[in-house]
């Protein structure tokens, strides 16, 4: 018993590990990216990630929580894509132009479609 | 180049002061003073709160309780701010009104939307219900209510909220706060005074009437920011 608890404390703190690891390279993405669409695929990723397995890991030191937690990393799952794809679809609908390299803007064509729909 | 030390030199100054305000904070120390000394403040909030009123958040003891009248002021400040916009943005539904959106959110917006909705709804009432257990409380948990209804408002072009629902909600649950404070003014003498009927510590049915006007706040919080988001969002039913 005691075996199996510690086995889960140390797994419990490399997720935690883990999680940090990630959250920190969204912070390092957000500061080093060149655009919001950019900014947005590093934070949301790396956050959603880092979020999620800090709170497994959490759930796995303390399995009293691990109920609630699960419900959380739900909930993170669901929310956080989601906004970000908002904000993303948000942004460029108000014409905010994305740092090209090749010049290649597959959404523009699925805009123009939408366009003529309406 | 002289900017750059510019920038330093009031890096610096700001982090002199700053490290010399940390300084002077004894962190760790015991700044409540004694506990065990009645006179106290303090200590007569932590020691009364479990003891007398069985509620487990001191917090909630002093906002609902002991400041029981304060609390009732700020329901009724948030009140007359939601009156006053509503009276200055109100708008005839016969008036022709914009479209909500210029571009319809996409569908994966709406799906998500739809399933967070009531995950959201849950939280806020959660919260409010107990708020004498955890912290959080009618104040919060309304807020929580009213964000929920905020995704819908801004995702759904055809979600309107029933404003007659939203008064008759309102105006009960302000009602119930001033009918529970009368309810302690004629029993016991002065108004807002907590019932004896307390379970014990720390279940749900605990705390006299602390719970029962926080669950009003928590309805009357709600459905005012939600009406306020509604007003400010400027949406009426087109006329068809």
């Amino acid at each position: 018993m005691e075996l199996l608890n510690n086995i889960l404390e140390y797994l419990g703190l490399f997720f935690v590990l883990l999680g940090s690891i990630f959250l920190f390279l969204g912070a390092l993405g957000i500061y080093r990216m060149p655009d919001i669409y950019d900014r947005l695929q590093a934070g949301t990723k790396a956050s959603t990630l880092g979020a999620m397995s800090v709170a497994l890991g959490v759930g796995l030191m303390q399995p009293d929580w691990l109920i609630k937690l699960i419900v959380i990393i739900l909930f993170i799952g669901i929310s956080n894509p989601l906004s970000s794809h908002a904000l993303a679809r948000a942004s460029y609908h108000s014409g905010i132009v994305p740092f090209f390299k090749n010049k290649i803007d597959a959404y523009e064509n699925v805009v123009k479609k939408e366009k003529k729909k309406h | 180049m002289l900017k750059k030390y510019i920038i330093f030199a009031l890096i610096a100054v700001l982090g002199f002061y700053l490290a010399s305000t940390f300084k002077a904070i004894p962190f760790g120390a015991n700044r409540l003073g004694d506990l065990n000394n009645p006179e106290t403040v303090s200590a007569f909030y932590l020691q009364k709160s479990p003891e007398d009123l069985h509620v487990a958040n001191t917090i909630t003891a002093i906002v609902v309780n002991f400041r029981g009248f304060d609390t009732l002021g700020e329901v009724t400040v948030l009140f007359l701010a939601v009156t006053g916009l509503m009276s200055i943005l109100y708008r005839k539904e016969e008036e022709e009104t914009e479209e909500r959106l210029a571009i319809p959110s996409s569908s994966l917006v709406r799906t998500g939307a739809k399933i967070l909705f009531p995950l959201i709804l849950v939280l806020g009432i959660y919260v409010f219900v107990h708020g004498h257990l955890t912290p959080g409380g009618g104040f919060q948990g309304g807020a929580i209510i009213a964000t929920g209804f905020l995704l819908m408002l801004i995702t759904y072009k055809t979600f309107y909220t029933n404003h007659n629902v939203m008064t008759w909600l309102e105006s009960i649950a302000g009602l119930g706060f001033v009918a529970a404070g009368l309810y302690g003014l004629i029993v016991y003498g002065s108004f807002l005074q907590n019932t004896a009927w307390t379970g014990n510590l720390n279940d749900l049915i605990s705390g006299g009437l602390i719970p029962l006007i926080y669950i009003f706040i928590g309805i009357k919080v709600g459905t005012e920011l939600t009406s306020v988001l509604d007003t400010l969002l400027n949406i009426k039913p087109r006329k068809k």
